[in-house]
């Protein structure tokens, strides 16, 4: 096994079933980190952005980070890399758990899949011992009873297991990867590229548990780190007792908590919904962390009808509940387990339901076409669950939605009543309330996201520092640097939910302690730049041009009708000037080639 | 005048209280209420709140719905009718 920044490589074929095993070391690394950035430059070098997502031609990449596998703080993360089949873009989906640091201690650093299975297979790692498998027995079959079943025959239940589910092989749009059943690299359709390809999961078991690094030196930082880690508010007391679903309260109470498919700000039943009332019921049983981690935001829930499972999240349980108008945590929670079992995104998942809610409500969306499912109103508990279902197995009306909220709306002629960025749905922060989140939501390579730079934590949160959510002064400059950061510690394998405690030169101090490099702080957040460019270049290729830096027309035009922010609309338009400039762009919003050649692009 | 004060988050589950309401005379400001609900609360505010007298980096005070961060500060006018939220340093999503 070679040093930590010696990225081990397997190239596998679908096609002829061949697996070969390449290198990469030396400035790619020092440029690139690991996980997003590495991965998103073999995408950048070897694909044509034009390829059609769900095509053979299509690469799918799963990268650990720079650090993943070692002791840094919540350092298990992988990212699933590909061109993404719901926005056209570049898509690279981030997930937790332990199936990261198990393909790490493999020695399987980076895996790129190529080409189309002729049958259903799945990629099975067991120390030295890799091979394709036959899948066709778990094809069909759910997530859990894949993962169960996938362990079983390995014989190992220490065996680590990421798979897709129905709806990816269904290639619904916004099909999911999950590892340990519940662990998801959610977003952009990542499942749907992996169903494609007629590959089901990926089973990994390392031969033993460890990577090489400078443990010593790294010890010393991880030790401070921990400490940092446990005395913040946010992530030594708030994310571990009730973990993401705080934040109903708090954006709600702000007025831009995006209620009926982003007609409202607040949402007059959140005292329901919030994690309090998780707490308050007694659904909440346990919190659980992935790998490495002291925050241990995780949560096992168990309802009065006896399923359990883990969830929801902040934004899962908005994206059923108030985007949708319900306020039952019961059918919330049903509907998030089963985006776990089909494998969706919940977040495109739950607002798609509400957009299509919307649609319905105006009269676009007929009855009759329902196929005798339930009407689609918003409130509806009894629709959010049913819906999911038909979606994540393309049945009836759900064949429809499976498209996503973009395709859908423009199938009825009404493209604007779909809240999404580059045809992906926005997360739970209505942005007339927080105007750089939506420069942020705007310009994400990836569509509408809120985790490319997380601009709620200084807007609302106030971290590092709290500023003005309707001041624009300072907020290109703030999204940039966010956005760099973000690509810097999604590359380096670490959780994002540090980034409330650690800062720009904690993560430099962690790196060049574990592998020995030399950065500077200066040059770490310019490598994230680079990381950041060379998306926005592949997506400029792909013939998604910076026309669609932009957001649905509601937001613009029809101020908040309600709360704390009513009044209010987005005012990214303003900022998007700035921002290019700051980004050293042309002011059509290409990447210039000046940023181009500084960068090494 | 009629005060409405909120409490959320570990706030809520550790006092086991959603909050609290308050009939005052005449106008207050910010750094009074707290006074008044560590009268209540035994000093369990201003600890969690504040910090040097400053209000503490992460703590979300909110004047009907607009964090008084961006108003007044801890002299904050409050008046009635008006509602105030209380979190302690939180959380992302
Ligand atoms: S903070 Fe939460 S999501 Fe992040 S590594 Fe820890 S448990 Fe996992």
């Amino acid at each position: 096994m070679g040093r930590i920044h010696d990225y081990s490589v397997l190239r596998v074929d679908l096609e002829t079933r061949d697996i070969k095993r390449e290198e990469i070391t030396g400035e790619k690394v020092k440029n690139y980190l690991g996980g997003r950035g590495l991965a998103s430059k073999i995408l950048y070098d070897e694909l044509s952005p034009e390829v059609d997502p769900l095509s053979s031609e299509n690469k799918l990449i799963y990268a650990t980070g720079l650090l993943t596998g070692t002791a840094a703080s919540t350092g298990g993360r992988y990212m699933v890399v590909t061109k993404g089949p719901l926005t056209g873009t570049i898509a690279s989906s981030n997930s937790g758990g332990f199936f990261g640091a198990e393909l790490r201690f493999s020695g399987n650093d980076i895996i790129i899949f190529e080409g189309k299975a002729e049958k259903p297979v799945y990629l099975s790692i067991n120390g030295d011992q890799i091979e394709l498998k036959d899948a066709s027995h778990v094809w069909g079959k759910e997530v859990p009873e894949t993962t169960d079943k996938l362990i079983e025959e390995f014989g190992d239940d220490r065996a680590r297991v990421s798979c897709i589910g129905p709806a990816g092989e269904k290639e619904v749009m916004f099909a999911s990867i999950m590892n340990e059943k519940n662990r998801a690299a959610g977003r952009t359709g990542v499942g749907a590229v992996m169903g494609s390809k007629n590959l089901k999961a990926v089973i990994v078991k390392a031969s033993e548990k460890q990577v090489k690094y400078n443990k010593e030196e790294a010890m010393k930082v991880v030790k401070k780190q921990t400490k940092m880690l446990k005395e913040d508010g946010v992530t030594g007391e708030g994310l571990p007792s009730l973990g993401t679903k705080v934040l109903d309260n708090i954006i709600n109470s702000n007025g831009l908590y995006p209620t009926k498919n982003f007609q409202f700000g607040t949402f007059e039943s959140t005292e329901e919904v919030a994690g309090e009332a998780l707490v308050e019921k007694g659904y909440l049983q346990s919190n659980k962390g992935c790998y490495g981690c002291p925050i241990r935001c995780g949560r096992d829930v168990k309802l009065p009808n006896g399923r359990s499972g883990e969830g929801p999240e902040y934004e899962t349980g908005w994206a059923f509940g108030a985007d949708c108008g319900v306020d039952d945590l019961n059918a919330i929670t049903e509907a998030n387990f089963l985006c776990n079992e089909l494998g969706l995104d919940t977040i495109s998942a739950g607002t798609t339901i509400a957009a299509a809610m919307e649609l319905y409500e105006k009269g676009f969306i007929d009855q009759e076409e329902l196929d005798n499912g339930p009407e689609l109103n918003f409130g509806s508990s009894e629709a959010i669950v049913y819906y999911t279902k038909q979606m994540g197995l393309r049945e009836g009306f759900g064949d429809k939605l499976a498209m996503g909220s973009y395709r859908l709306a423009e199938s009825y002629g009404h493209p604007e009543i779909s809240m999404t960025v580059k045809r992906q749905e926005l997360p739970a922060y209505d942005p007339r309330g927080v105007q750089g989140h939506g420069l942020q939501y705007a310009t994400s390579n990836r569509g509408g996201c809120h985790v490319r730079g997380y601009m709620i934590s200084p807007e609302i949160i106030g971290a590092p520092e709290k500023l003005d959510p309707q001041e624009l002064e300072g907020k290109p400059e703030w999204v940039k640097i966010f956005q760099d950061l973000t690509a810097v510690i999604d590359s380096v394998g670490m959780c994002l939910f540090t980034s409330f405690a650690l800062g720009l030169d904690d993560y430099r101090e962690i790196v060049n302690a574990a592998t020995g490099f030399d950065y500077s702080s200066e040059e770490l957040l310019q490598t994230g730049e680079r990381i950041y460019n060379l998306e926005r270049q592949f997506n400029i290729e792909a013939g998604i041009t910076p026309d669609e830096d932009r957001l649905p027309k509601r937001f613009t035009e029809v101020p908040l009708p309600d709360g704390p922010q009513k009044g209010e609309v987005s005012r990214y338009k303003e900022l998007l000037p700035k921002y290019y400039k700051i980004r050293g762009w042309s002011e059509d919003g290409y990447v210039s080639d000046s940023k181009k050649e500084e960068l090494g692009i | 005048m009629k005060i409405e004060v909120k409490f959320y988050s570990l706030f809520r589950l550790n006092l086991k209280s959603s909050g609290i309401e308050y009939d005052i005379d005449g106008a207050i400001i910010l750094q009074e209420l707290i006074d008044k609900l560590d009268e209540d609360f035994e000093g369990y505010f201003s600890e969690k709140l504040l910090d040097s007298g400053e209000i503490r980096t992460g703590s979300i005070i909110l004047l009907n719905g607009k964090n008084v961060l961006h108003l007044d500060k801890l002299n904050t006018k409050i008046n009635d009718g008006d509602i105030v939220t209380l979190f302690p340093p939180s959380a992302g999503g």
